[in-house]
């Protein structure tokens, strides 16, 4: 029988990963939040094999990220008339920026572990949804670029690109928010 | 400056984000979730997905629905043994010359509404139509630039 204060626990121990998971890929906390009560609702459902399941985190984070891809397919859908008039599958000018900035060791030398935090995903909301999903996927979910490719429906080769140059727009915006402002002028 | 490899660019970011703390869920998210089950759980067991049935209600169900089935599946095939007496021709045309006499109904109907109507008015609605459906469309579109879209 489950109880609320099973449940509970249980959905203390993970709703940082679940709600982390989430705002990455969308890129908004409300909308996250939403996602995240959507999947403890499932997880509620499926609370018997759960509690007990060593993949009870892999499984949480699985349906976290199809219910978030599923939410921005929905989204771009939705309102694509009223925002979006050019297409964001051709990277735009702003995407053909060269990548150009000495490569530091690291990016965050001077900074603490919150400065460092805010910082990083405060650079990760700044990017356009069409870099961040993938990097978020490739980088924090370990999706290899083919999975990717699929989950999103767009060619490898789009992946590919976008990854690189959501990297390179992320080096450039945590250059230019002074994160590295030591290591970039030594 | 200098133009990093992609691979140090690549192995570079990789580290950076994986050092990144899960950020902390908002603090109404449990009390979200808790009243979001509790409310389901306070709906009568019919309001509740199949799954939370009783054992009961499921096999009655079950039993119901099989016996409509079977039912929908003996008149059907009772009325075929029916039609099947006719000639099949004769049972087509017929159903075709049912559907086109009320079809022709309608028709004369909605001639005579729109017949009676003066023809300004018609046009004057039209437009009307229109020009409410582009304010609604420009405003939607406005308010969505203005109020949401941040990027």
């Amino acid at each position: 029988m489950i109880t609320p204060i099973d449940f509970a626990t249980f959905m203390r121990n993970y709703q940082d990963m679940v709600f982390s998971t989430a705002v990455r890929l969308v890129g908004n906390e409300a909308q996250a939040e939403d996602i995240s009560q959507e999947v403890f609702l499932k997880a509620y459902e499926h609370f018997d094999n759960l509690q007990s399941s060593p993949t009870a985190g892999g499984w949480l984070k699985t349906v976290t990220t199809n219910l978030s891809l599923n939410h921005l397919t929905r989204y771009r859908n939705r309102w694509r008339f009223f925002s979006e008039f050019k297409r964001q599958d051709n990277s735009g000018a702003e995407d053909d920026a060269e990548i150009e900035f000495a490569a530091p060791d690291n990016f965050f030398g001077g900074l603490d572990s919150d400065e460092r935090k805010a910082w990083l995903d405060s650079a990760l909301e700044q990017l356009p949804e069409h870099q961040r999903v993938p990097l978020v996927l490739f980088h924090f979910e370990d999706m290899p670029y083919e999975e990717i490719a699929k989950k999103l429906r767009v060619s490898l080769s789009k992946v590919k690109t976008d990854i690189l140059r959501a990297r390179a727009a992320l080096a450039q915006v945590l250059m230019r928010s002074g994160a590295t402002h030591e290591k970039f002028n030594a | 400056m200098s133009q990093p490899n992609p691979e140090e660019l690549e192995k570079l970011i990789h580290h950076t984000l994986r050092s990144l703390p899960n950020r902390r869920a908002p603090r109404s998210l449990e009390q979200r979730v808790m009243a979001a089950i509790v409310a389901q759980q306070s709906l009568p067991w019919w309001r509740q997905s199949f799954a939370h049935w009783p054992q009961a209600a499921k096999a009655a169900f079950l039993l119901l629905s099989g016996a409509f089935a079977a039912l929908l599946v003996t008149i059907v095939f009772r009325a075929g043994a029916d039609v099947g007496t006719a000639s099949p021709l004769t049972s087509a045309l017929s159903t075709l010359a049912h559907a086109k006499m009320v079809l022709g109904n309608i028709s004369d109907i909605g001639a005579a509404v729109l017949r009676s109507i003066p023809p300004l008015w018609l046009y004057g609605g039209a437009a009307f139509v229109v020009v409410m459906y582009t304010t609604l469309i420009g405003l939607g579109a406005t308010a969505y630039r203005t109020l949401f879209n941040h990027r």
